[in-house]
């Protein structure tokens, strides 16, 4: 059996007295959706954090892919292949939707560094970043200035961005937050489909219940910096401990 | 289409200028050669300031470095014009690695004041290294050798000759950021001045970026300042002063930021108004003062900026 894609192992983090992340061991399997849900407070961002590279941790090991990532810089983890995006729009405004995605697709073609040549010439870097364009539903408004964009497309650029790395695992702080719902169908539709594909990992972090279980393989639950429950949706919807504390009466 | 009409304005830009070699008198040129090595100076700076967003106030040090060692090499190792230059171009290199190295570190304000400190060090270093430097006195009596090519030499002591080494250097200087504005690494430039942080998650090691970008601009400083102190046949501590530092900011926002134009067309108007105003009264600070006011509030996002903006407009009304 081999290893799992990701490996957290005590990982601890604490700001002051309140501890964000107590000895959470966590493994994730690659071409297994896993969704992290938890209220607000969980620890969800800071581990998300954690993971990118933006948060060093007190302590604990951090190995993905057999590589331990622990004191790595965020750009060496995204050449690796673990990459996030974020929750709130986090694009390059001044520049076009194709160049948005253009820029991580250079890095991930290891074209990044030529200052010599036109980028005209690289017709492989235009191909996959358009390829990545059409997934997400953009590809007929490359020309346009990103910040012309309306919130929505700005969200679904945003994943774009995060994707065109081509990331083993990528990491998406609630990728649906502001979107309308008809956008949210398809984002999800998306992003199933590409997770069975099955070269990029999907860790989805979210606060929407209806896409956590309809979407996910495996549930993790957050509770004030702790695991409070771990495994397939069907099981955490009737966790007790879950009920308590997150989802509340109504739901069931 | 756009581009083709951009390559045909810089070609009849070349050419302009070659008959203005041929034809000037010796104000004139000597005129053209300051602005053209101006232009070379904030053709640099603007890889830095305009395209990746940082604001130096210390690259008068790297111009410095330039002049300094085109002037230390004509007196202590060679007196060859390209070998002066090279080694010229060589310290203001290295001199950016340096300063470079400790400034990219931090950006805005942050950068925009080391860059000043480190800035000022150079110029003290200048003013206070008598025996190397010569002080407040600089160093002076640079002459223009000839280029020794073997079978035939190249004269530059005239004006009328040295105006054409200039202007290759200024072209060169042109194509070299032309090439950088539209190659990957000068996208990668621009992803750093929209948005560093998502630069980073892209999987830029954007310090090295940002470096590259300094070096760059330093190198051309260096270049520009190699150039001036040919052209003036003397190198004085002033020119690493941050009063110094400051024109080509003010050349990049006059022309416009983050245009192959902007500096060129700053460069013209700065130096051109400067030698305007000097003519009719003493207070000419005051005069170039209100005059680069009405620029800067006139024409937002300098004279190239507003002309694209207003020809860009035009074209919407008539489609």
């Amino acid at each position: 059996m081999s290893s799992p894609l990701l490996q957290v192992k005590g990982l601890t983090k604490a700001f002051g007295k309140v501890v964000t992340a107590r000895e959470i061991d966590l493994d994730f399997e690659a071409g297994v959706l896993t969704s992290i849900i938890g209220p607000n407070g969980a620890g969800k961002s800071t581990f998300i954090n954690m993971m990118s590279g933006s948060l060093s941790a007190d302590a604990g090991a951090i190995t993905f892919d057999g590589h331990d990532v622990t004191r790595l810089p965020i750009h060496a983890r995204v050449g690796m292949g673990l990459c996030r995006s974020f929750q709130v729009v986090n694009v390059f405004p001044g520049l076009t939707v194709f160049e948005n995605v253009e820029i991580p697709t250079l890095v991930n073609r290891r074209r990044a560094a030529r200052f010599f040549s036109p980028r005209a010439k690289e017709t492989q870097v235009r191909d996959q970043a358009l390829e990545v364009l059409n997934l997400v539903g953009l590809g007929h408004r490359t020309e346009v200035k990103a910040s012309e964009l309306s919130h929505g497309d700005q969200r679904l650029l945003e994943v774009a961005i995060a994707m065109a790395a081509r990331p083993k695992l990528l990491f998406l702080d609630e990728p649906t937050a502001g979107m309308n719902p008809v956008e949210r169908v398809d984002i999800l539709k998306h992003i199933r489909r590409i997770s069975n594909q099955g070269s990029t990992t999907f860790v989805i972090v979210e606060h929407d219940m209806d896409i956590v279980f309809s979407l996910s393989d495996r549930v993790v639950v957050l509770h004030r910096g702790d695991v409070i429950c771990d495994g397939p949706p069907s099981v955490v919807q009737c966790d007790e401990q879950v009920r308590e504390c997150y989802l509340g009466q109504e739901v069931m | 289409m756009i581009t083709n009409k951009a390559y045909m304005a810089f070609g009849l830009l070349l050419a302009g200028l070659v008959v203005l070699g041929l034809a000037g008198d010796r104000f004139l040129l000597y005129i053209s050669m300051r602005i053209m090595i101006l232009a070379i100076f904030a053709l640099g700076f603007d890889i830095l300031f305009g395209r990746t967003g940082l604001l130096s106030f210390g690259h008068g040090a790297f111009y410095a470095g330039g002049a300094y060692g085109v002037a230390l090499c004509y007196m202590h190792l060679a007196k060859d014009p390209l070998l002066c230059l090279l080694a010229g171009v060589l310290l203001a290199t290295g001199l950016a690695l340096v300063i470079g190295f400790f400034c990219v570190r931090h950006t805005e304000i942050y950068f925009a004041m080391l860059t000043l400190a480190f800035g000022m060090m150079v110029f003290s270093l200048i003013w206070n290294l008598r025996e190397i430097t010569g002080g407040d006195d600089g160093l002076v009596g640079v002459g223009r050798q000839a280029i020794n090519l073997g079978l035939f030499k190249i004269p530059l002591r005239k004006e009328s000759e040295f105006y054409f080494l200039v202007l290759a250097f200024f072209t060169g200087a042109i194509w070299v950021a032309h090439r950088i504005r539209t190659s990957p690494f000068g996208l990668i430039l621009a992803g750093i001045r929209e948005n560093d942080r998502r630069t980073e998650f892209a999987g830029v090691n954007i310090r090295n970026y940002r470096l590259a970008a300094f070096v760059i601009s330093g190198a051309m400083a260096g270049l520009a300042g190699g150039l001036g102190v040919l052209l003036e046949s003397n190198a004085t501590p002033h020119i690493s002063h941050w009063s110094h530092s400051s024109d080509p900011v003010l050349v990049g926002l006059i022309g416009g930021l983050n245009t192959l134009a902007g500096p060129l067309v700053g460069s013209l108007v700065f130096v051109g108004l400067k030698e305007l105003v000097m003519r009719f009264t003493t207070y000419w600070m005051l005069f170039f003062g209100v005059v680069l006011l009405i620029i800067l509030l006139g024409f937002r996002g300098g004279v190239v900026g507003t002309l694209v903006q207003r020809l860009a407009g035009r074209r919407e009304v008539r489609s």
